[in-house]
């Protein structure tokens, strides 16, 4: 449809764009940090959007993201990238060990696991010295070599993150349009009935899982290559979970665009109001979040995006055969 | 310290874990909904614990039947208004609503009591008890009494009681019920009554015995997933068996290995459960 | 033989929703299961098609045991079914529904694309294939899931209540659905309570209460069967259709 195409080349452009028009230091932060917000979300988006498997502990596979890399600076003095793969192997080993009981249960067992593995990662590890206690790990303080990615300014950092977002980005267009994005969809939709059909409802959870949890690896890793720094609260706690799921559920989960719509309208927020109400995660931030997801939940789970689709369909246009890309 | 001791103190705290996790399976068993702000509930309880006792000096008896009257009420409005609607909807909408509330409860009291822990002064019901060569505080022996007396009584209510099994016959087949002139509505907001009034008197009960915190509430209601998952989906006496074994695992965790391990113990227990006997203690498969 | 069912038992706690249910179905068969409300069929429709495990007894289809197999072996072994109550993927298009079902035979979208679009157009869905599911009316469903079980290329449909909350109008078309997919060589085996769709439809009819088979036969012969009738409280079973 000609018209999508050309909202989503706008978008593309917008994004390009954005640091050389909005310059300065803060702009360019929030917008590092909202690219940031968007691959996490979108990662999370592929395991509870499309597949409908919802975790509440997304933050494990996001910290350990965060800490590898460091601990393979802290400990070998590697640049932190080459411990990336490390934290993604390790994701998967634990998204394993989670999905694999609880996928074959029906109901809540999967998301009550979720919550439960990633509270149990977070008091290990801020109780663990190996990996810096309480304290967290740090990174270079400054680039020794360019693999370092250690930059003084957020543009660097926005333009890898808009890289890596558009791979995911690219990824999730991808699986919507194959076998795997058809059987996500119909096991959100329906298991009994995908079962039915010959869906094969255990394995296709599990790999949404992995994909999900390598990709929310990734963004966990990007966080500590540009903010230099992770501990337990900031990369393990049930609220990075939170922002994880209010950005793409708000945006829409199950949608391509949906996580990209609720980081741009979320991030500026939160920062908005943990200016005004004072101090990193405030009380009133997260009493907002919660309402939001609240009448998410009850109004529209779709979030904006099936908004935006309803208010679309009510425009007059001029009659003609509605062609689904999805299915071309 | 003696073993024993440990394995009692266990058991009490574990009492009234079996309470709060009681009303979580009851629903769970008639709805099929988890409510992710079943801990926020038993915070609730601790708080209005708190007001009574510490603001306005009333006498200690109080806290228990005022939690019990407002997370009642909290429990029917939070049926009616978020969980009814989304009952029949995306798994997606079901686990959002009640984990948005219990966002919302947390940081409400985060916001109105700060992010500091306070505690019940020891005036109240003080005092240790030597039983045998065990030390216990009259607190917990209370709680743990009181505790195990209400998580019966909750099983009498629905397999004696007119009413109960009124819940139960919605739990089973809804549309029988129905048949049979019950009202399943009725019934369902009745259970999320129950269930919460039996979080808010556990709260209150630990309220004498546990620092109090707004964010208490993620730890706790972890412990009732456990604690039902090892129970087995709807059983309550199952919660009550479960919920006194969770206690003297994570006493003796505690005990043996140190503070930290008191939870990492039993949520580590949780997955083992999960891959190995996933309908708990007392289920079939 | 294509399915063969033997002492198929089933247990809910104390209560015994079926009891030793036998059935054997030939390739090409038309077989029909009828009973009033509660008498086991539906428990022991989900049995055939793997969504429940017997207590005791087997079932085997072309040839192997699927006694206990999942229902995703079922359907790529060749059995499919649709739900009492309509299943279908709300917010998926008419195509896309189906297509979930060709991708078993078809991995690659195109192909799938290709059979489904086949399938849509042989059921007479072809001008609403882009329409979202959760807008069809009762009928409209029940049709949609009949055309998603027929891409995953079938040899046996179990068809669960069917024709359920269709008004007459819509049961003529159906029965005529129904017929043309067995007369594309499908073997079909459907539960109903519709007393007149089965007797016109099947060519043998099995009839249970209380969760065991009571008479099984050709529907003329079944009919007068004093089991038959009592089962049914004295009404006769050629009663016309309720309005």
């Amino acid at each position: 449809m000609k018209g999508r195409g050309l909202l989503y080349l706008g978008a593309a452009i917008v994004l390009v764009v954005y640091p050389l028009v909005f310059s300065g230091a803060f702009a360019e932060r929030i917008g590092a940090l909202v690219l940031l917000a968007a691959i996490g979300a979108s990662a999370w988006n592929i395991l509870g959007g499309y597949a409908g498997q919802i975790s509440v502990g997304h933050a494990m596979f996001y910290g350990i993201g965060a800490y590898v890399p460091l601990l393979a600076y802290r400990l070998w003095e590697l640049p932190p990238l080459a411990g990336v793969p490390a934290a993604i192997v390790l994701s998967l080993v634990l998204a394993t060990l989670i999905g694999f009981p609880t996928f074959r249960l029906v109901g809540h067992y999967f998301s009550m696991a979720t919550i439960a593995v990633a509270e149990l990662i977070r008091i290990v590890v801020s109780n663990w010295d190996f990996v810096g206690g309480a304290i967290g790990l740090m990174g270079p303080a400054t680039s020794r070599t360019v693999f370092d990615l250690s930059f003084k300014s957020s543009v660097p950092y926005y333009y890898l993150f808009l890289g890596v977002l558009a791979v995911v980005l690219g990824v999730t267009w991808q699986l919507e349009r194959s076998r795997m994005g058809y059987y996500l969809r119909a096991i959100k939709a329906g298991e009994r009935a995908a079962r039915s059909l010959g869906v094969p409802v255990r394995r296709y959870k599990l790999f949404a899982l992995l994909l999900s949890a390598a990709f929310t690896a990734v963004a966990g890793s990007l966080y500590a290559l540009m903010i230099g720094f992770a501990d337990p609260d900031s990369v393990f706690s049930l609220l990075v979970s939170v922002d994880m799921i209010i950005v793409a559920a708000l945006g829409g989960a199950g949608t391509l665009a949906g996580p990209l719509v609720g980081a741009a309208i979320l991030v500026p927020l939160r920062e908005y109001t943990n200016s005004i109400f004072g101090g990193g995660n405030s009380g009133l931030t997260y009493i907002l979040f919660g309402g939001i997801i609240m009448l998410i939940a009850r109004f529209e789970p779709g979030g904006l995006m099936e908004i935006g689709r309803r208010l679309a369909a009510l425009l007059p246009r001029a009659p003609r055969r509605e062609v689904r890309r999805r299915a071309a | 310290m003696t073993l024993l001791q440990v394995v009692v103190s266990g058991l009490l705290i574990g009492a009234v874990y079996a309470l709060f996790s009681s009303g979580l399976t009851l629903i769970w068993g008639m709805m099929n909904v988890i409510n992710f702000g079943h801990g926020d509930f038993v915070m609730i309880g601790m708080y209005t614990a708190f007001v009574i006792v510490v603001w306005l000096h009333g006498g200690a008896g109080w806290t228990g039947p005022a939690a019990a009257l407002l997370l009642f009420a909290i429990g029917v409005i939070v049926y009616y208004a978020l969980i009814r609607p989304v009952m029949r909807g995306p798994m997606l909408a079901q686990v959002l609503s009640t984990f948005g509330l219990a966002l919302f409860i947390r940081y409400a009291a985060f916001w109105a009591f700060s992010a500091n822990f306070v505690t019940l002064p020891e005036g109240a019901l003080g005092g240790t008890v030597n039983l045998g060569g065990i030390y216990l505080a009259v607190p917990q022996l209370i709680a743990g009494g009181v505790a195990v007396a209400l998580t019966v009584g909750m099983y009498l209510l629905l397999t004696r009681t007119a009413i109960g099994s009124q819940l139960l016959a919605v739990s089973e087949d809804r549309n029988a019920a129905m048949l049979m002139g019950i009202r399943p509505d009725r019934m369902q907001a009745l259970a999320w009554g129950l269930a919460s009034a039996a979080a808010g008197i556990a709260g209150a009960l630990m309220a004498a015995i546990y620092p109090i915190s707004p964010t208490i509430g993620e730890t706790l209601v972890l412990t009732a997933f456990v604690v039902v998952t090892f129970g087995g989906f709807g059983s309550v006496p199952g919660a009550l068996l479960a919920g006194l074994m969770i206690g003297v695992v994570q006493a003796l965790s505690a005990f043996w290995f140190g503070p930290i391990y008191r939870d990492v113990a039993v949520y580590a227990l949780f997955v083992l459960m999960l891959w190995v006997r996933p309908q708990g203690l007392l289920g079939t498969a | 033989m294509l399915l063969e069912a033997r002492r198929v038992t089933r247990d809910f706690g104390a209560f015994r929703a079926l009891a030793e249910a036998d059935l054997t179905v030939a390739e090409g068969e038309m077989i029909g299961l009828i009973g009033p409300n509660g008498a086991g069929k539906s428990t022991f429709f989900n049995c055939l098609a793997g969504d429940l495990a017997p207590t005791s007894g087997s079932v085997h289809f072309a040839g192997r045991d699927v006694t206990r197999a999942a229902p995703e072996a079922h359907a790529r072994l060749g059995m499919g079914r649709t739900f009492q109550v309509p299943a279908t993927f709300e917010d998926m298009s008419v195509l896309e529904n189906v297509m979930v079902g060709a991708f078993l035979r078809h991995p690659g979208r195109r192909a799938a694309r290709e059979a489904a679009e086949a399938v849509v157009e042989r059921v007479g869905m072809a001008d609403i294939r882009h329409a979202r599911a959760r807008g069809l009316g009762t009928p409209g469903r029940k049709r949609l899931e009949i055309a998603r079980v027929l891409a995953t290329e079938p040899k046996l449909l179990l068809l669960d209540e069917a024709l359920a909350g269709l008004n007459p109008a819509e049961i003529v078309r159906a029965i005529e659905l129904v017929r043309q997919i067995h007369a594309g060589g499908i073997t079909i085996v459907i539960v109903e309570h519709i007393m007149e769709v089965i007797l016109s439809l099947a060519q043998r009819v099995i009839v249970f209460n209380q969760g065991r088979i009571i008479a099984s036969g050709k529907p003329a012969d079944v009919v007068e069967e004093p089991a038959v009738v009592e089962a049914y409280l004295g009404h006769s079973l050629k009663r016309r259709p309720p309005r």
